[in-house]
């Protein structure tokens, strides 16, 4: 059965939001959709954190809410915890405003 | 249930849930003998600021409209103007406004009265009267259409989204839907990534457009500064809570606004239109911004919606703090009016959510004390546009 303390908002999603903390080592069911996937925790994940549900290559989108929520800056295995060190935004970002990727920064 | 609630009619045809007196300074200048005011005189709101003097214009009728809307709110009986001399942003016009709205309104100046003991004298005699006089009002029944539900997030996290913002949704919605109240929700840089999908709620094209329009602009000024906003948006406290990027912050955040058409989008501090339905003011994410501006608006009352806790709150317009994240009751016990972390945690649905929300909403529009107003505490800060000069 699947943790419930894992929630994948919509079936599009690679990445479940942590209700609870996540140790590393655990292997955890989580649903996706109608399906149920098994996952091996990487590393500690705190509360209200997100874990990667499945394997996401650098560059990739990180999809919550059915939505892009920003770019993986490296590969991120499925168990590994998701958040500001591995993904990055696509507004906001004066850094890039002046550079030649800057196009990139609006979509 | 009651489709009404006890509260006071004022002679502009608004209806108030609390019969505040403020007294209101226009410049930094006016701000001691304001607080100095309100220090004397019971029940009175102290309003100050650090603008009001050597601003541009757009500044000069934001600052202008938003004192306006507080010493016309519909939760204020009469107002008492603090000016330290001349200044851009005029006394005795904004007491003339204030009186316009059949308000009492008084204007006492600073220089024309010889100094700050005569002000004082004279701002505390008219503050007084107005309290007594206020004091003589009775709450009457009216219905729950008369209300405008102000709506904000405070100290998000990944819970906001999946719960509380919830509950705020279907409290909202029920305002709108089953009694034709309004509501308005804000902080346009927190619809970053999920603008496409609000501006498509847009009752026209028009409000499609200026939505779209209004979030490349924030985004325009954010990429002006040179740097990645990350660390403001979102901010230390939210990626504690383990929200990644100002996308993800902005996805959970326009939970709260439910699903349903917006009927437009409308300036910093403006007053929102009488037409019931959902409406978007355009202000920064900063709460203690978004929230004046939301108050200017004329909502009688606010759901701050919150993910790790927090004190962000409004004295003329009460704020009732609602989470789903277990842990915030404990950082913030004080100021959390409703925990609805059953809902994410426990065996409670997210419609019983919005059934507790809703039901301390009517505790507190009939004149229970949020949290934050018996705690004494208030924020103000009007969002500026440009420089000082």
């Amino acid at each position: 059965m699947a943790d419930r303390y894992l929630v994948v908002v919509k079936p599009s999603d690679n990445v479940a939001t942590a209700i609870r903390e996540v140790e590393a080592g655990e292997t955890v069911e989580i649903q996706v959709g109608d399906e149920v996937r098994t996952v091996e925790v990487r590393e500690d994940v705190q509360f209200g954190h997100k874990i990667a549900v499945e394997d996401i290559d650098e560059g990739e989108t990180i999809t919550k809410y059915g939505t892009s929520i920003g770019n993986a800056t490296e590969p991120i295995p499925a168990g590994t915890w998701v958040h500001a060190h591995n993904v990055e935004s696509n507004y906001g970002r004066g850094d890039l405003a002046g550079e030649e990727n800057a196009q990139a920064v609006h979509e | 249930m009651s489709d009404t609630f006890l509260g006071y009619e004022r002679p502009d045809g608004s209806v108030g849930i609390r019969n505040h007196v403020v007294v209101v300074s226009t410049a930094p200048y006016a701000n001691d003998t304001v607080k100095r005011t309100a220090d004397i005189v019971e029940n009175t709101i102290p309003i100050t600021h650090p603008l009001g003097r050597c601003q541009t214009k757009p500044d000069v009728f934001q600052t202008y409209r938003t004192l306006l809307g507080y010493a016309t709110h519909p939760n204020v009986y009469g107002a008492v103007v603090v000016a330290h001399a001349g200044e851009i942003v005029d006394g005795d016009e904004l007491a003339a406004d204030i009186a316009d709205t059949g308000r009492p309104s008084d204007s006492v100046n600073i220089h024309a009265e010889q100094g700050v003991m005569n002000a004082l004298d004279r701002a505390v005699d008219s503050a007084r009267e107005m309290v007594q006089d206020a004091s003589r009002m009775r709450r009457e029944e009216h219905p729950l259409g008369e209300l405008t539900f102000g709506i904000n997030c405070a100290t998000s996290d990944t819970t906001s989204g999946l719960c509380q913002h919830h509950a705020t949704a279907r409290a909202v919605w029920k305002l709108i839907d089953e009694y034709d109240g309004r509501g308005v929700f804000a902080e346009t840089p927190e619809f970053f990534g999920g603008e496409e999908e609000l501006a498509d709620r847009a009752v026209s094209e028009a409000v499609h457009d200026e939505i779209l329009e209004r979030v490349e602009h924030w985004n325009d000024r954010l990429l002006a500064t040179g740097y990645d906003v990350r660390g403001a948006q979102p901010t230390p406290d939210n990626m504690d809570g383990g929200l990644t990027t100002i996308e993800e912050k902005s996805l959970g955040a326009l939970v709260k606004s439910g699903e349903g058409p917006i009927q437009d989008i409308v300036d910093y501090g403006e007053r929102i239109p009488e037409t019931p339905g959902m409406y978007i003011m355009d202000t920064p994410g900063h709460g203690a911004e978004s929230v004046t501006g939301i108050g200017a608006g004329g909502a009688q009352f606010m759901v701050i919606s919150t993910g790790q806790g927090h004190t962000l709150s409004n004295a003329v317009m009460p704020t009732i703090k609602v989470t789903g994240n277990p842990g915030s009751a404990e950082r913030v016990p004080e100021q959390t009016d409703v925990d609805v972390s059953e809902a994410l945690v426990g065996d409670e649905t997210l419609d019983w959510a919005g059934e507790q929300l809703w039901d301390e909403i009517v505790e507190v529009v009939n004149g229970k004390l949020t949290g934050s107003e018996a705690m004494g505490e208030s924020q103000f800060a009007i969002h500026r546009i440009g420089p000082s000069t």
